[in-house]
């Protein structure tokens, strides 16, 4: 999957190079296009003009099963549209063009990457952005300082607050960098953390940093320490030396290594390599197994052609997504009727045969997945996990987000079920706000595209998209709106304006005393509800409002939550932990967790108040920050 | 000790030593090998366990060049990793048993190495130095075989070997611990040292003086001491003379010579004969430098003459001395569970050096999940310690406050500041933090000046 990266720098004046799709039939055989915005199929390499030609002589006439459906409304592309919508000589079906008044392309959108960023978020961004995937140190320094993704050990560099750092990850530029490195390059060496999938045999399969070929040698040594320990009778969970970790997960022929000094415990970081093989087999299930028990010798990268966009992008959110160590979703507030409203339709849907049926939406920064509803046909369940991946596989890849497309596609959901594909219609109502809906039937795509236009249908009419439109630019809970007299909080997230008057003198003075944020020096907090496998995370407000300070708190509470559900002794009930950056409270419960994150020198009592008082709050609001009593989460 | 039990039934840990000079031609690697336990393991197994060891160490230098390889996890063992000397590796490999697989006391086996091997040092000097002696390997090895097999049977309970494990987690190995003592006992000590230490005319010696088990002065660098300390604390014998002698470094030929132990002083590598002698329950050892005594053994004894009738012979009575700070700190000392305090389960570490803890019985009395607990909360605590090493400022102390309620309802607390450290198992305390947090803040008010107290 590498040799298209390693031309993106040769190719930069192309403003949208795309890996096109293949039919699913062929997806055990090679297949890799580069294409322009024209439409024109050009290869870097010979390999890859190679895998093209396989990939049309086979591509034609078989894709309508699993491919992908991509249907483009013409009507809503302009001319600076980048997406390219055409196949590269992969089969036009005849049946698509039916489809929606425009062409139909079958395609593979898991073998799309992308190299192009969208228009950049403000112009000081641009200068690293056009430079992803090109080589040379300076371009690594300069997205070094853009985002910490690529960062590379200096001391004292998570101490350095946030000079030079950009607020947001918003400006997370997707898609693999440094693909000029390999295992003898310093830079490489020095990146802070690394994932590798290889195969059993040694074979790399994706490198996060570096060019997959190029680190066959440094792959075959990883295999080869983790068989000698498999030859010990053992089997290696990880090894440390200094501030690095090398923590090993073995999936049968898979294995993935991840090599860190981020002071992420052990036991986030298998977690993490748990979620990356979650999302191969969401591409390309667990069925891979048996191509390695046929040919030991197997090479899987030509499987995963395009996708590492889609690794590069869950890997970027274990650095922010708390819903990556929570297990747990996070819902977009809504008033309860509009989400009701929503379910009801969706339910009615999934009762046509639809497996899960999912209305989702981005959130404002970074790619972050918000539920606005979910239904499941009767007694399946989705699993967080599983929804995390999908909404990363679905977000990362461009094809996807077309406004107005639709596009069907086979994927598999790890935790349901791991063996088989599921099939899913993806459809955007607008830049933010989607629908899935998975079904088990391969020819349902005419079914699902009916079932969405009902769905759109009742969502404009009960004025669901303009509610989550608001919701949206409102955001959630804020720690400053959280008050002393909680009488005063009937049930609302609602801001300062919409409260009584009466309550805004009753805030807690000591907040002034301790520096900004909410009451009592309270500056964030994470909500976790058990039961309801839903989790709440306050604003981040000031002084959290630097990128870098956010991912420190993120990584505080990462840490906590290791540590509370320690393996064999936990989950402890209470901890209380302080030092330079806050003092960090967490409460678990058989009902919910709570974690908070105070000034460090918050006072202990208040702290305690505090949290009991915030907990108090989201019960009070808990019908529109979360989803209730949809379907039984029952697993 | 019968040690030939220990290899029958040490299934459970190996011990190697290596230097990864030697033995890199193929066909050689047996030269790496300096120590394996147990030693009748076959040498395919050796040199696998080693091979991994080697492997792991170039792999991990890729990415993390300062500090190489410190420990392999794995499902059913862990590898702890100990560069002794450069480029001289002490290993040791641990099955996990049932219950110590949450919780495996990583560091404390690593302090393990250091011990033996700061022990090994202070009898031998350097293992580098004496390879450069005598380069065949021979003589390193005729010595690292007794010297190591006996200390590990210390750790032999029964037929089996009992390494530190969470229920360790209130002590801290390589610390000294001290004797509190009163204000007019110190000047009699002071005056003690000082009598001694000129025992040997005009030549500068160092002293030590215990109490029991516990320090009670020292002139000695901090390094020093805590060797001295481990090994007097770990073992003596009455010699021929009245001064005590030793086994440690004689394998067990069991001849009770005359001959005075050498120890090696690790800054200055200086020798220094060592004597030390006890009465009732006070020890004082003296070191006396090797170049300093012209005819030896016998330039010796009239040393060991002069401190005798300085201090300790009871006939004198100008030099009652020894007799007299015996009963002066006889009489202050609280006994065996002098240092309990009633309702805590404690551990408190000075600078890394000097520690006070509850009473191994009254730790004891614990539940197993209290100290599983107390266990992991002191790894995480020493993570958090290294993260700061490796990252900012030199030296700088972190200050940290966790305090955690287990499953069981214990509170289980970690405190540092200023370079001390406070462990505390609350098994009793009330539900709230703010109980418990008071309960410390008693605590290090009477026991700490302060040192962990808020406000």
């Amino acid at each position: 999957m590498s040799s298209s990266d390693s031309s993106s720098s040769s190719a930069s004046d192309d403003p949208n190079p795309k890996l096109k799709p293949q039919p699913l039939e062929s997806q055990f055989q090679s297949s890799l296009t580069l294409e322009d915005s024209d439409g024109v199929a050009r290869t870097d390499d010979a390999s890859v003009a190679e895998q093209q030609q396989e990939q049309q002589d086979e591509g034609s006439g078989n894709g309508s099963v699993d491919g992908v459906v991509n249907v483009e409304d013409n009507g809503h592309r302009d001319s600076s549209d980048r997406e390219e919508g055409i196949g590269s000589g992969e089969a036009r079906d005849g049946d698509g063009g039916s489809g929606g008044g425009g062409g139909v392309v079958w395609r593979r959108a898991n073998s799309e990457v992308e190299l192009e960023v969208e228009a950049p978020a403000s112009p000081s961004s641009s200068g690293y952005a056009g430079g992803r995937g090109s080589s040379g140190a300076s371009s690594a320094s300069r997205a070094d300082d853009a985002s910490e993704e690529d960062e590379i050990e200096v001391v004292g560099n998570d101490d350095g607050g946030a000079v030079g750092a950009p607020d947001s990850q918003a400006e997370w530029t997707p898609g693999k960098r440094h693909v000029d490195e390999d295992d003898a390059s310093i830079s490489w060496r020095k990146r802070k953390k690394h994932f590798f999938i290889l195969s059993n045999s040694g074979k790399p399969i994706y490198s996060r940093y570096g060019d997959e070929h190029k680190l066959a040698g440094f792959s075959a040594t990883l295999q080869a320490i983790i068989s000698f320990v498999e030859n010990g009778g053992d089997r290696v969970k990880y090894v440390k030396a200094g501030m690095h970790q090398v923590v090993f997960l073995v999936k049968g022929p898979i294995y993935l290594v991840c090599i860190s000094c981020t002071e992420e415990p052990f036991e986030s970081l298998v977690a993490q390599l748990e979620l990356v093989y979650g999302q191969m087999i969401l591409i390309l299930t667990k069925s891979l197994n048996r191509c390695f028990e046929k040919n030991p010798k197997f090479d899987m990268t030509p499987l995963l052609g395009g996708t590492d966009v889609v690794f590069s992008a869950l890997i970027h959110s274990f650095s922010w997504n708390p819903a990556a160590f929570l297990h747990a979703y996070a819902c977009l507030p809504l008033p309860y009727a509009t989400r009701q409203a929503a379910g009801a339709i969706l339910q009615d849907v999934a009762d046509s045969g639809v497996l899960f049926a999912l209305l989702m939406c981005k959130h404002r920064v970074g790619t972050s997945l918000k539920v606005i509803s979910l239904v499941g046909a009767q007694k399946a369940s989705l699993h967080p996990d599983d929804m995390l991946l999908l909404g990363n596989f679905i977000m990362s890849s461009e094809s996807f987000r077309q406004v107005t497309s639709e596009s069907f596609s086979p994927i598999c959901l790890p935790r349901y079920n791991p063996m088989a594909f599921l099939h899913a219609y993806v459809h955007y109502f607008d830049a933010d706000t989607y629908l899935i809906l998975l079904t088990t039937r391969s020819d349902a795509f005419y079914h699902l595209k009916d079932c969405r236009i009902r769905i759109e249908t009742v969502l404009l009419k009960s004025n669901v998209l303009s509610e989550v439109q608001r919701s949206t630019l409102d955001g959630g809970m804020r720690v400053e709106d959280l008050s002393v007299d909680l009488q005063q909080h009937t049930g609302s997230t609602s801001r300062v304006e919409d409260k009584p008057h009466t309550e805004t003198p009753e805030r807690i003075r000591e907040s002034s005393l301790v520096g900004l944020g909410g009451p009592a020096g309270l500056w964030h907090f994470l909500y976790r509800s058990v039961y309801l496998d839903q989790y709440v995370s306050s604003e981040f407000s000031s002084p959290i409002n630097t990128h870098r300070q956010q991912k420190r708190l993120y990584r505080a509470y990462q840490k906590l939550y290791v540590s509370m559900h320690s393996k064999g002794i936990g989950p402890h009930k209470t901890q209380f932990r302080r030092d330079e950056n806050y003092v960090l409270l967490c409460w678990v419960t058989p009902d919910f967790e709570l974690y908070a994150a105070f000034d460090p020198l918050a006072d202990k009592a208040l702290a305690i108040k505090t949290c009991n008082k915030v907990c108090q709050w989201v019960k009070d609001v808990e019908n529109e920050i979360f989803l209730l009593g949809a379907s039984p989460f029952s697993w | 000790m019968g040690m030939a039990s220990v290899n029958t039934a040490s299934e459970g840990m190996q011990l190697c030593i290596f230097d990864l000079r030697r033995g890199q031609q193929e066909g050689q690697e047996l030269d790496k090998i300096l120590f394996f336990f147990p030693a009748d393991l076959p040498f395919a197994t050796q040199l696998s366990v080693i091979g991994l060891s080697e492997g792991l160490i170039t792999f991990t230098r890729i990415f993390s060049p300062d500090a190489a390889c410190e420990v392999i996890e794995a499902e059913r063992h862990s590898h702890v990793f100990f560069e002794a000397e450069s480029d001289i590796w002490m290993v040791m490999v641990v099955e996990k048993s049932k219950e110590s697989k949450a919780a495996c006391q990583v560091d404390a086996l690593r302090k393990v190495l250091k011990e033996v091997h700061s022990l090994f040092v202070l009898f031998h000097g350097t293992m580098r130095s004496m390879l450069e002696k005598e380069t065949s390997g021979g003589l390193i090895r005729s010595h690292l075989y007794p010297f190591i097999t006996d200390y590990l049977s210390d750790f032999l309970i029964g037929k089996k070997l009992q390494l530190p494990s969470f229920h360790d987690c209130l002590m801290e190995r390589g610390t000294v611990q001290m004797l509190t003592v009163g204000r007019e006992a110190a000047i009699e000590v002071q005056s003690l040292v000082k009598v001694l230490e000129c025992s040997a005319g005009t030549t500068s010696c160092y002293s030590l003086v215990l109490f029991q088990d516990l320090l009670v002065s020292t002139t000695l660098s901090p390094d020093d001491t805590i060797s001295l300390f481990t090994y007097a604390v770990l073992r003596w014998f009455r010699g021929n003379d009245g001064f005590l002698a030793s086994d440690i470094w004689g394998a067990d030929n069991g001849s009770q010579t005359s001959v005075t132990p050498i120890v090696y002083l690790q800054l200055t590598e200086e020798r220094m004969y060592l004597c030390a002698y006890q009465y009732k329950r006070l020890t004082i050892i003296l070191l006396v430098p090797v170049s300093s005594i012209l005819n030896g053994e016998q330039g010796l004894s009239l040393v060991k003459q002069q401190v005798l009738e300085n201090v300790c012979v009871l006939s004198v009575p100008a030099s009652l001395k020894m007799l007299r700070v015996e009963e002066k700190l006889s009489k202050g000392w609280g006994g065996e569970n002098a240092y309990h305090v009633s309702g805590y389960r404690y551990l408190l570490v000075d600078d890394e050096r000097v520690s006070r803890a509850s009473p191994p019985a009254k730790v004891m009395t614990l539940a197993k999940d209290s100290l599983l607990a107390m266990s992991k909360l002191r790894e995480e605590v020493n993570l958090e310690k290294r993260a700061k090493c490796s990252t900012s400022e030199v030296n700088s102390d972190k200050e940290l406050e966790i305090c955690v309620r287990a499953k069981n309802g214990a509170w289980v607390i970690a405190r540092t500041s200023r370079g001390k450290e406070l462990y505390m198992v609350l098994e009793k305390a009330s539900e709230t933090l703010l109980y418990a947090s008071d309960a410390v803040e008693k605590f290090s008010n009477r026991y700490c000046s302060g040192v962990f107290s808020l406000d």
